[in-house]
């Protein structure tokens, strides 16, 4: 148990740490050197890679664990290669979040899956923890947006104004993520759905997890789809963004409240 | 030794005096070979809009005469350049180049051009600068580049022009390659339209009431001239709009430019209106993605900027006086060899005459007894040399050895002798 919540603890700390540099200069203190907030959800990110690597990835406190770390990454590159440094407003406190809600819900071994799928499951948890990350990550930069845009509309030139990146630099991430987002979460439950059917006797699954499941990728996929080929930008693609990611949690959170257990994810 | 600024600058002096000091690079050799002629050790001339100001080395007595000779020559109207002026030496003249490099001696507070002014300053007056100014305008030129990295003195928009600049930059990000057209063909648009092309803004059209004019501007900026009425529909591709008529009313009515912006498909359009009265009407600034600002806005901008950089000041004060006390130290140690060498020369020679004089008196000693006593008188100097020597060493190190320096020249009159 110790290499889980060791290398958990560590992180929950960093990302801590991390979180409150982000937040720092809207309290008016001086930003953090880029060192700093590059370097520690980075250093996070690989001490939870060491307890990451010890998990069974099945259940409820795994698979958070393992969005915290996407969204770690995530953040580093949000602020490297797209220079927007105030996505970490966001994702710290959320991977910190999860993180601390993981090692609350028990880090423990789960079920495992069966030995000739196992690569597979990996396979189909990674990328569709990646792909919830990357939605993750489009709804926070479409938010951004708005509020950014809502500050330039409304002439105040406070924190927001000078903190947030320009909105044209958001749309952008936004559409990267929501682009990159989409397909990967898709491929993430096809590779389910292949599992289930080669490795564990069929498809058993709820009709109406079918139903909403449908209706979320549709939701999804319509954000998508205005974006790329309707080619909308701006504030009606934050919109679409934020409503994609909204029905994917909302439509979680339901299927959790019926069904309550942290045994499986879904 | 000692160092010296004598000059004038936009807080002593107002613009129509001021330009008549500015120093056109050609002159700069000129005026700093008058100054080393009338006894300067050497000398660079800063000289720019807000400040002529003349960075002397060891200036003798009628240096400063000459720097407000020069400069009063120059006013050619019988009004005294000193009036206008001031003199600072040593540590304050150091710290009055720190500041004006470090931008909290300019203008607008922080702004980054005066390091370039310094560069350019020092890089034109190098043969005339000698060492200690050399060091001087190397070290000023690292001070105002640590102020601005370690302080937020230089950060945010804090002039209009800039805030024009800030906004689009805020909507945009990188502005290079944006396209812009240009309402009006008048002074404050012309500027305005060089300060985006400056930020790599292409300004492809510019709309005039008379197409003279706007062909005119458009030929300057590389782009195409255009009358105002052809000019609504450009608001379909164009970036940024930055309008400054003469117009008694608005003249970019929501009538006139919706359907183009209609047209945009969701991308931002960056309105700046520079007119007094207002050019935009402002319903324009209620359609989507439309982002109107007029020239209180661009104000307002600049104030909080300048408000932000003037909490950087304490800092930015700190890290000045740190550099100065760092200089201050490396100038006194520079001092202290030759003051030290002629204090000993100088006791070494009451000694000689001294052991001379006594040696007359005991010629009955035997040249072993002699040698002996001659021992002692050198031992005797040094153990009183020695202490001194310490100190003073010590407190060069220490940054404070300068006062002491001058003490020690003043007791012992080593100033004459060592000027000598």
């Amino acid at each position: 148990m110790r290499v889980v919540l060791v290398p958990h603890l560590l992180a929950l700390g960093l990302y801590g740490l991390a979180t409150a540099l982000a937040l720092a200069p809207f309290a008016g203190l001086r930003p953090a050197p880029r060192a700093l907030t590059l370097g520690l959800p980075l250093a996070g990110a690989a001490a939870q890679v060491v307890g990451v690597a010890q998990l069974t990835p099945v259940g409820v406190a795994p698979v958070l664990s393992i969005l915290a770390l996407f969204l770690a990454l995530l953040q580093v590159v949000s602020e490297r290669v797209f220079r927007a440094p105030a996505v970490a407003m966001f994702t710290g406190p959320l991977a910190t979040g999860l993180v601390a809600l993981a090692l609350l819900l028990g880090l423990g071994p789960g079920d495992a899956p069966s030995a000739g799928g196992n690569a597979w499951f990996i396979l189909h948890v990674t990328l569709s923890v990646l792909g919830l990350a990357l939605l993750a990550l489009a709804f926070i930069t479409a938010a951004l947006y708005l509020l950014q845009f809502r500050e330039l509309k409304s002439k105040r030139f406070g924190a927001v104004f000078r903190l947030f990146p320009p909105l044209e630099r958001l749309d952008r991430l936004n559409h990267v993520s929501l682009v990159a987002g989409f397909p990967t979460l898709t491929l993430g439950v096809l590779l389910a759905v292949g599992y289930a059917v080669r490795y564990a006797g069929g498809m058993h699954v709820d009709p109406a997890q079918v139903v909403w499941g449908s209706f979320t990728w549709v939701v999804l996929g319509s954000a998508v789809w205005v974006r790329v080929v309707r080619r909308w930008a701006g504030r009606r693609a934050a919109f679409a963004s934020i409503a994609g990611f909204a029905a994917v949690l909302l439509v979680y959170l339901a299927f959790k409240l019926a069904a309550p257990g942290t045994q499986r994810f879904l | 030794m000692s160092i010296a600024v004598v000059g004038v600058n936009h807080r002593t002096a107002p613009l129509e005096v001021r330009e008549r000091f500015a120093h056109a690079p050609r002159d700069v050799a000129t005026s700093l070979e008058r100054l080393r002629s009338a006894g300067a050790g050497g000398g660079v001339l800063l000289s720019t809009c807000n400040r002529t100001e003349f960075y002397i080395a060891e200036p003798a007595e009628a240096v400063p005469e000459a720097v407000w000779a020069i400069l009063t020559e120059r006013l050619g109207d019988g009004r005294e350049a000193s009036a206008y002026g001031y003199l600072q030496r040593d540590r304050e003249a150091v710290r009055h180049l720190y500041r004006v490099s470090a931008g909290l001696d300019s203008m607008i507070l922080g702004e980054s051009q005066i390091q370039g002014q310094v560069r350019e300053a020092w890089e034109l007056s190098k043969a005339q600068a000698g060492p200690v100014l050399h060091r001087l305008f190397q070290t000023a030129l690292s001070v105002g580049a640590r102020v601005r990295s370690e302080t937020a003195l230089g950060t945010g928009a804090a002039s209009a022009p800039s805030a024009a600049v800030a906004l689009a930059g805020k909507i945009f990000g990188l502005l290079a390659g944006r396209t812009a057209l240009i309402l009006g063909a008048g002074d404050i648009a012309e500027l305005a339209a060089s300060c985006l092309a400056s930020e790599g803004v292409r300004v492809t059209l510019v709309a005039n009431r008379t197409y003279e004019r706007a062909q005119a501007i458009a030929e300057q900026l590389g782009g195409a001239a255009l009358t105002l009425d052809e000019a609504w529909d450009h608001f379909a591709s164009a970036d940024i709009v930055l309008s400054s008529t003469a117009a008694p009313h608005a003249v970019v009515t929501w009538e006139r430019v919706a359907p183009a912006i209609g047209r945009r498909r969701g991308r931002p359009l960056c309105i700046l209106d520079l007119a007094v009265p207002r050019d935009v009407e402002p319903a324009v600034g209620q359609l989507e993605n439309v982002f109107l600002y007029d020239i209180d806005d661009l104000q307002a901008v600049a104030a909080h900027a300048a408000a932000e950089r003037h909490r950087e000041i304490p800092a930015a004060e700190r890290i000045v006086s740190d550099e100065v006390e760092r200089f201050w130290a490396w100038y006194g140690g520079l001092a202290v060899v030759p003051v030290l060498k002629e204090f000993r020369r100088q006791l070494d020679q009451v000694r000689a005459a001294e052991l001379e004089r006594v040696l007359k008196r005991l010629a009955h000693l035997s040249p072993q007894d002699r040698a002996e006593v001659e021992q002692f008188s050198h031992a005797l100097l040094n153990k009183f040399l020695h202490p001194p020597t310490i100190a003073l060493k010590q407190a060069v190190q220490a940054g404070h050895g300068y006062g002491l320096l001058e003490s020690l020249k003043k007791l012992f009159g080593l100033e004459r002798q060592h000027g000598e």
